[in-house]
């Protein structure tokens, strides 16, 4: 039986214990060969590393049985959670190996206020009055976990980093800065500001 | 903090106004993103139309870098499997 014809929320809830231990190893081996094909080429990616990610994606999935709605391939659908397995442990780690000092100075910038100069960007007067505006929301309408889930996207901080400093899950950081892009909106919007207005005056 | 540190540059500005312009009221976080992620690769693989529910993958994954990253994988493993 190929893994296309494999029922598998069925075969993996099976009563037989020999069908159901079938089902695991297959769909273990299935979740390494596309880690394989995914991270293949990765310097910092070992064969012990696709062993480990499979076994931890397989329980994962295996937990997550029940929220299979049926909307794609099983197999597509725990290749997504594999891969998220993967690279979540993949950054974590990346980021571990960065010195602490370095994470530490890291976090001092990260803390820090925006403070946006007025001729940052040139004396066009459109420009400017958008720096303003926007320094103004930055500082006044967004809530010091706001503005620093914010400081740290446009720093180009991986999210995951932006997490760990923040000391909070990465759905509650999603949500800071959801709430934060939602809070600048409104203020630009409050102060006649478009989209275009902005991308007219930065040539973007 | 160094004066240029205080500076935003043309290509932060460019994020802003790209963070800006993709905000809407209700959007999928990372959680929500995974969930669905899997039939809208399947969808555009095969060049299917998406639901509203599906297009909201498509705009989380223009804003996070990290569910673009895995989802681009998995497209790799799809298209590897053809």
């Amino acid at each position: 039986m190929t893994g296309s014809e494999i029922d598998w929320p069925v075969a993996l809830r099976a009563t037989d214990s020999g069908e159901q231990a079938a089902a695991v190893s297959a769909l273990r081996e299935v979740l390494h060969h596309g880690l394989r094909i995914a991270l293949n080429g990765r310097s910092d990616v070992s064969a012990a590393h696709l062993e480990d990610f499979a076994q931890e994606s397989l329980l994962r999935v295996l937990d997550r049985l029940d929220q299979f709605q049926g909307r794609s391939q099983f197999t597509t659908w725990a290749q997504a959670i594999a891969l998220n397995v993967a690279f979540t442990e993949l950054r974590r780690k990346r980021w571990r190996d960065v010195s602490l000092d370095a994470l530490l100075a890291d976090g001092e910038r990260f803390a820090e206020p925006a403070m946006i100069a007025d001729d940052a960007l040139g004396a066009d007067e459109d420009r400017t009055r958008f720096v303003a505006v926007l320094r103004s929301a930055i500082e006044n309408d967004l809530t010091p976990k706001q503005r620093a889930v914010m400081l740290g996207e446009l720093r180009d901080l991986p999210f995951d980093q932006i997490v760990e400093l923040l000391g909070t899950s990465r759905s509650a950081a999603y949500k800071m800065l959801h709430d934060a892009r939602r809070a600048l909106k409104q203020r630009l919007h409050e102060a006649g500001i478009t989209g275009a207005d902005i991308q007219n005056a930065f040539s973007l | 903090m160094k004066p240029e540190d205080q500076r935003l540059t043309r290509e932060q500005v460019g994020s802003i106004v790209k963070m800006l312009s993709l905000t809407t009221d209700r959007e999928f976080n990372c959680a929500e993103c995974l969930q669905h992620v899997s039939e809208f690769a399947e969808r555009q693989l095969a060049h299917q139309p998406v639901s509203k529910v599906i297009a909201s993958v498509e705009q989380h994954l223009a804003l996070c870098p990290e569910c673009r990253e895995e989802y681009e994988a998995l497209m790799k493993i799809l298209k590897a499997g053809q």
